[in-house]
């Protein structure tokens, strides 16, 4: 702990730790100081001088080393002539702060009037204004009126296309560089820049295509003025017509707080939609910032053409008819879920499946979770206090791609000092904040964490080290990988001391699934199959969220050859096109219900809309087929299921959604009336979740998981350790994942198909290209187990020649690393 | 007692035979209204035929019944409504919930919304009451063009027009 | 008497190697490096007195000792960026005594214990550019720089490097950042170049006058040097005289020397039979003197030094010292600085980016007739907005001419205003 310094701030005693700045000791006070360039989460540069007070400090006697007294016993105080700023002043001992006297106010007044006379102040067209932290502290800290001329305004480019996501208003930017700073120091993308100087200083982009980057939308939260702006926001609707509701982002495991803005629509004939989606405060989670893909592709789907509906007396057939195929097959029968559903709707369906006696699997090529729901994070977990002292290992993950704000936070741990390790079969964005970078051979995967403990230095770092987090994902890496590397990761553990693994905070395996909830699946003993299409085969298939058929061919012959296909989704796809039955089910912005992050974190959603006519939330389509079943589920509300869930399953215990949904004062302070301070994102008053308890009193080594799995995992089978090498002429074809995906929840973005299309093909080294005849942007064939697709070729130095990187979801069923031929397409058969 | 009677009768008869007659036929003769009448508003237009509305939406935070709505999206110059970059792409009032107090009419940057004249509304419906852009709108002055224009670049970029202080 | 610094105007070719080894080149530096500890030399040059000659007048030996001795590499880096408007002092020493001021970058690397030094040469400077780099080839060749330095373990490397032409990168921290390949804009201090500064290490930045005095002062010791100028400023300084005096062009006087004596005697007064009514002594960043018959004598006998010329309402700053006839009117003056500013200003901070912004059109209207009294006042009070509240000293300078001049010479800004 900090040494604690003593200061008055405008009369005020503060007591604050050593080195804070004294605005944010103010802050802390309750005392507003105006600031613009200043952001608790960036370190200070004091170039817009907003935040301008009278700083006195004790005169100190130089004999004596001690504060020279007043006659009246008080220590003398120096003031310097000038007001400093407050931003970049650690408070020190004794300080007397003055914010509110008339010489302090001047300066706040008179710097706040210079902005003005270069600010357009066209606030009734600005989507910022309403929400616009200068137009507040103009509110209260400014000029009354204008001193200047309006014809001598400066003018400056109004409609700029920063990127295809983000507007740039010239004229608005008062240059506080918050957003420059951003992408330089917090996203690790230094993609914007000034130009010019003087009062022509402009923001540029230095990338091509612009602002190329996945944390675009934070640089909108955080501009204190309306320069910059989201392109599907734009005009949208003004702040305070909107409504907010607290929601969990379901792009990715790491479970963003967001809050989604609704307001009725004439275009949705006077009913509710989603106009944007915010970040939502939580310090543990997210802090105050989400990617672009939750932002713009976070509940665009869950609005889209394609969604499923029936009216009532359909939807009461269609479960009959199902409910009695069911009925049927009862053990015959095999449930199938995708990851999205909530923590609700998996504990219904297990019981479902328990009681019916059908086999339930988790429809995921993501193995491993029997480690992670056995070795994962503890609670008390946070890894924004990871520093010094800590080691983190990531590895066969692109957090970037897959879970972008895991990547920021580890890379703000490597800044703090955390020893970051990160182990990839070719190079990844994290790599550069990276401590320690290893490189191995696809196929090697399990060998190389195998290795690392007897590697020196960073066998030493592991060893020594405070607290230890894995982070364990599927690049190029197929169910038996993505399983046997889990099972590495958690030896690793087991091989360490106890004093440093057993059950405690910050310590722990997370895998970086793809889905928000696969977490939620496995603790409740959920678990992937590893033969599917064998397993459909006459059956009774009821498959929720999740679509076989579109990702893989074979998975759709085999569910041709299923006995009948219930399909439960909000979307329809090509597993609901092929189905005989199909249950539309509601949205997660439609109702309530919990996720389980990665980090084993449960966290709460709230209806944003009203459910749709004609659908129903998962958990209570399952309990009324198992009604029609003859099987009394509870279906009523998810908080009826939730109390089930805590009373039946271990991992949940002690959870409720009221504790779900408490809060804790969390810094820095933004929301409210702090826009000027933080942002525009808003303050947590909804929750910040609870994370799961690990088996008590269990050591890792002895630690074995009471629920037992639904159906036996796949045998993690022992990989070789000189890796996946190909023969000739073939090349060693690997599934990655993209942040932008084709899947069914991101397709719908519009907003993002060109960011989507920039990862439509297959990745290869350019010398592998030029070998084949290829170029970027050239098509080709790549022949998969004698089945032939054609794709697009995207070049990238950093994979290793004699390997073709494959992104899932675009249309090559890839499941497991695999060998291929590429062959240039030639342009005369295309024609 | 008389006396008062007669007095009474008086007063009267003044009226009837010496003073001006205040009732008017209505419908067949209107009488002119005042000068800041608050009657049923209308959406102006600029001379060019452009609307003045920017669908700023400030008229509905004014609007003390909520009788309001709009909704906005961007111009272009291809298909341009308002100077600048932003126009009302629907402008509804409920004139049923309308209280016609005017907050609308204070509250509007670009003095596009005014309350007029026309204080004789009757609807058999409720959805009747509402009034969208295009009844609100102000047919195009002559020598205007109607919305949308094409307009040549870099002309309209400014929405908020210089205003003036208001006489009157 | 001999001059100190501008050598060249008593010996010709001074500029060449050869001839100045002839004139004692390089005494100095050999004596340091092989007779005196690096502490031994900031002591002499703290006994000196010798302040920094770029426009604040710091000590040098006092800033040399700010360095801490935990953290290294040390770094030396000399600001040629001459910018400020009514300079061009540096440029004669650079051009015509190339050596001895390359001698005394050397000295101040010796000294704070830095292998590398930059020179910092305003891009303008292209062909002095060129001039330095040929003859610090000419020193390493001779054995005068690179390693083992006459036998020792001492090693000193010089480089330059050109600036883009932005007057902002004369202030120190904007220097560096240009220096380390960043936008030129002033950084936040504390913490100050002593400690953290040329790529994040302990730095001194001195000015080449400050500089070019060390090889004397290294070899003659402090006690010859304090015999020029007066007790707190001592030694010489070369006096840039422009604007209307008959002779305009650098003069090496002692500190000290009265207003006069530049004026009159060195730069032959003013032409024209004109009367001298104002004059800026520290380029366009200073506060205007005013002169007329009350207090011309008290003006003419003020000793220009550090501390005199305050009294004035002034200060010396790097001596350029711009004498300003009656034929010119004072809200032109004020409108040509304020131009040079809106210019030059890096748009960091507000008040100097928006409030020369202001500044210009304010300065711009009334110097064209086309304002009113209240505009004065306006212009006066955005000046005050701007003082004191800037990221660096540029905001303050350029707030030094309006104000003054408002105050000093209001008739000026009357008639202006009247004709409106």
């Amino acid at each position: 702990m900090a040494k604690l310094i003593n200061l008055k701030i405008n009369g005020k005693p503060v007591s604050v730790p050593e080195g804070t700045m004294v605005v944010d000791a103010a802050k802390k006070a309750g005392i507003d100081i105006p600031v613009f360039c200043y952001h608790p989460k960036m370190e200070p540069v004091a170039m817009c001088r907003q935040c301008l007070v009278e700083i006195g400090r004790p005169v100190i006697d130089r004999a004596t080393g001690q504060p020279v007294l007043e006659e009246n016993g008080q220590p003398k105080l120096q003031f310097g002539p000038k007001l400093e700023t407050s931003c970049s002043t650690p408070v020190s001992e004794g300080m007397v702060v003055i914010t509110d006297s008339e010489k302090a106010r001047a300066g706040q007044r008179e710097i706040l009037e210079l902005l003005l006379t270069s600010h357009p102040l066209d606030c009734p067209v600005c989507d910022k204004g309403g929400e616009c932290p200068l137009q507040n502290l103009t509110m209260k800290f400014g000029p009354k009126e204008s001193r200047f001329l309006y014809d001598e305004k400066h003018h400056a480019e109004k409609h700029f296309p920063l990127g295809d996501l983000i507007f740039l208003d010239r004229e608005r930017c008062i240059q506080c560089a918050r957003c420059v700073r951003f992408q330089s120091d917090i996203a690790g993308e230094p993609v914007l820049g000034f130009s010019q100087r003087g009062r022509h200083t402009e923001i540029v982009t230095y990338s091509d295509p612009g602002f190329d980057s996945v944390f675009s939308g934070n640089t909108t939260d955080i501009c204190p003025v309306g320069a910059l702006t989201t392109a599907d926001f734009r005009f949208g609707a003004r702040p305070w017509e909107l409504k907010s509701s607290a929601s969990i982002c379901s792009q990715c495991p790491v479970g963003c707080n967001v809050t989604f803005n609704v307001r009725r629509e004439v275009k949705a004939g006077g009913g509710y939609v989603i106009k944007r989606a915010m970040p939502r405060q939580n310090e543990q989670v997210n802090e105050i910032w989400m990617c672009d893909k939750g932002r713009f592709a976070g509940y665009q789907y869950t609005e889209a053409d394609s969604r499923l509906k029936l009216d009532s007396p359909e939807l009461d057939q269609a479960l009959s008819q199902a409910a009695v195929k069911l009925a049927e097959s009862a053990s015959q029968a095999v449930f199938l879920a995708g990851g999205r559903l909530s923590n609700e709707d998996f504990y219904t369906l297990k019981q479902f499946a328990t009681r019916l006696g059908a086999k339930a699997y988790l429809y995921t090529r993501h193995g491993g979770g029997e480690y992670t729901t056995r070795y994962g994070l503890a609670p008390g977990s946070n890894l924004g206090n990871l520093g010094k002292g800590d080691t983190v290992l990531v590895v066969a993950s692109d957090l970037y791609h897959e879970a972008p704000l895991w990547y920021l936070r580890l890379k703000a741990a490597a800044k703090r000092g955390a020893t970051l390790i990160v182990a990839n079969a070719r190079a990844t964005k994290l790599d550069e904040f990276a401590t320690f970078v290893i490189r191995y051979s696809y196929g090697d995967e399990v060998e190389t964490v195998k290795s690392l403990s007897s590697k020196e230095k960073v066998g030493e770092a592991i060893k020594n080290t405070h607290h230890l987090v894995i982070f364990y994902g599927a690049d190029g890496l197929g169910l038996t990988g993505t399983t046997a590397l889990a099972q590495a990761c958690a030896d690793l553990f087991t091989s360490l001391p106890v004093s440093q693994t057993a059950p405690k905070a910050n310590n722990g395996l997370i895998g970086v699934w793809s889905t928000p909830n696969q977490q939620g699946a496995l603790e409740m003993g959920f678990a992937p199959c590893a033969d599917l299409a064998a397993e459909l085969k006459d059956k009774t298939v009821y498959i929720l969220a999740a679509d076989p058929a579109g990702d893989d061919p074979t998975l759709a012959e085999a569910l041709k050859g299923a006995k009948a296909v219930i399909a439960q989704d909000i979307l329809e796809t090509e597993t609901t096109r092929l189905a005989n039955i199909v249950l539309p089910a509601a949205a997660y912005t439609e109702r309530e219900g919990t996720f389980t992050s990665g980090e084993r974190r449960v966290q709460r959603f709230y209806p944003a809309v009203p459910a749709r006519p004609g659908t129903k939330a998962d958990f209570a389509l399952i309990a009324e087929l198992a009604k029609r079943c003859g099987i009394d589920l509870e279906g009523r509300s998810a908080l009826l299921v939730m109390n089930q869930i805590v009373a039946n399953e271990p991992a949940f215990s002690g959870i409720t959604y009221a504790k779900l949904a408490e809060v804790t004062e969390q810094w820095p302070i933004i929301g409210r009336s702090d826009l000027f301070y933080g942002g525009t994102g808003y303050e947590n008053k909804q929750g910040l979740g609870v994370t799961l308890s690990l088996t008590p009193g269990v050591s890792p080594q002895g630690r074995d998981k009471q629920a037992t799995l639904l159906s036996p995992s796949p045998a993690a089978k022992e990989m070789r350790g000189e890796g996946l090498r190909p023969k000739e002429d073939e090349l060693l074809a690997v599934p990655i994942t993209k942040l932008y995906d084709n899947g069914t929840t991101v397709a719908p973005a519009k907003l993002l198909a060109a960011h989507i299309a920039r990862f439509d093909g297959v990745f290869v080294n350019p010398a592998t290209a030029k070998k084949y005849g290829l170029e970027n942007g050239s098509q080709a064939r790549v022949s998969l187990n004698g089945v032939t697709y054609s794709a697009s070729v995207l070049l990238d130095e950093s994979i290793s020649t004699g390997v073709v990187l494959i992104p899932r979801s675009f249309g090559i069923p890839l499941a497991e690393p695999a060998f291929v031929l590429l062959t240039a397409l030639e342009p005369a058969q295309e024609a | 007692m008389i006396v008062e009677l007669a007095r009474g009768l008086w007063t009267t008869l003044r009226a009837l035979i010496f003073e001006k007659k205040v009732t008017v036929q209505y419908p067949e003769e209107k009488k002119p209204v005042k000068q800041r009448f608050r009657g049923r508003h209308y959406l102006d237009r600029y001379e060019n035929g452009l609307e003045k509305c920017i669908g700023c939406s400030l008229c509905a935070a004014a609007c003390p019944s909520d009788a309001i709505f709009v909704e906005s999206a961007e111009n272009t110059d291809e298909a341009r409504y308002s100077p600048g970059e932003r126009y009302a792409s629907t402008y509804e009032i409920n004139m049923l919930r309308c209280i016609y107090c005017g907050f609308c009419e204070d509250a509007c940057p670009t003095e596009a919304i005014k309350m007029g004249d026309n204080y004789e509304l009757s609807f058999t419906d409720r959805r009747q009451a509402i009034y969208t852009k295009e009844m609100l709108l102000v047919p195009v002055p002559p020598g205007g063009k109607p919305t949308p224009q094409v307009t040549p670049p870099g002309v309209y970029t400014r929405s908020v027009p210089e205003m003036k202080d208001p006489v009157d | 008497m001999a001059y100190l610094l501008l050598r060249h105007r008593d010996i010709p070719g001074l500029e060449n190697i050869e001839i100045y080894k002839q004139n004692g080149g390089f005494r100095a530096l050999e004596k340091a490096v092989t007779t005196l500890q690096p502490k031994q030399v900031v002591e002499e040059v703290k006994a000196s007195g010798l302040r920094g000659r770029g426009g604040a007048g710091f000590p040098t030996g006092v800033k040399w000792s700010f360095l801490p001795d935990t953290i290294w590499p040390h770094y030396v880096v000399c600001n040629a960026d001459e910018s400020e408007p009514g300079t061009f002092k540096d440029r004669e020493i650079m051009e015509g005594n190339p050596y001895q001021f390359l001698e005394g970058v050397a000295l101040a690397c010796y000294a704070v214990g830095a292998a590398e030094g930059y020179i910092y040469i305003r891009g303008e400077y292209y062909p002095i550019a060129k001039q330095i780099e040929a003859c610090i080839a000419e020193m390493e060749k001779q054995g005068y720089l690179g390693d083992s330095l006459f036998g020792t373990q001492t090693s000193i490397r010089l480089k330059v490097h050109l600036g883009a032409g932005a007057y902002i990168c004369g202030e120190e921290t904007a220097l560096l950042e240009s220096l380390e390949g960043k936008r030129g804009q002033p950084r936040l201090r504390p913490p100050f170049p002593a400690v953290v500064g040329l790529y994040g290490k302990p730095t001194v930045i001195n000015n080449v006058e400050t500089l070019t005095n060390l090889p004397f002062i290294v070899e003659h010791g402090a006690a010859a040097f304090r015999e020029f100028g007066t007790e707190k400023s001592p030694g010489v300084k070369i006096f840039s005289l422009s604007g209307n005096v008959e002779r305009p062009g650098n003069y090496e006087l002692p500190l000290g020397t009265p207003f006069r004596e530049l004026i009159f005697t060195h730069g032959g007064g003013i032409p024209n039979g004109r009367k001298l009514r104002a004059i800026m002594p520290a380029g366009a960043s200073s506060s205007i003197i005013r002169v007329d018959d009350s207090n011309f004598d008290r003006v003419m006998d003020t000793p220009m030094d550090y501390e005199s010329v305050p009294s004035l309402g002034s200060m010396l700053g790097s001596a350029s010292v711009i004498v300003i006839d009656d034929a010119h009117p004072i809200d032109w003056v004020i409108k040509k600085t304020i131009d040079f500013f809106q210019h030059e200003s890096c748009g960091k901070c507000t008040p100097c980016r928006d409030g020369n912004y202001w500044m210009k059109h304010l300065t711009t209207r009334i110097h064209a007739g086309k304002a009113i009294a209240a505009d004065v006042k306006l212009l006066d009070n955005v000046a005050a907005q701007v003082y004191g509240k800037c990221l660096c000293a540029l905001g303050d300078f350029s707030t030094m001419a309006v104000r003054s001049a408002i105050e000093r010479f209001p008739e000026d800004f009357e008639k202006v205003t009247g004709n409106s």
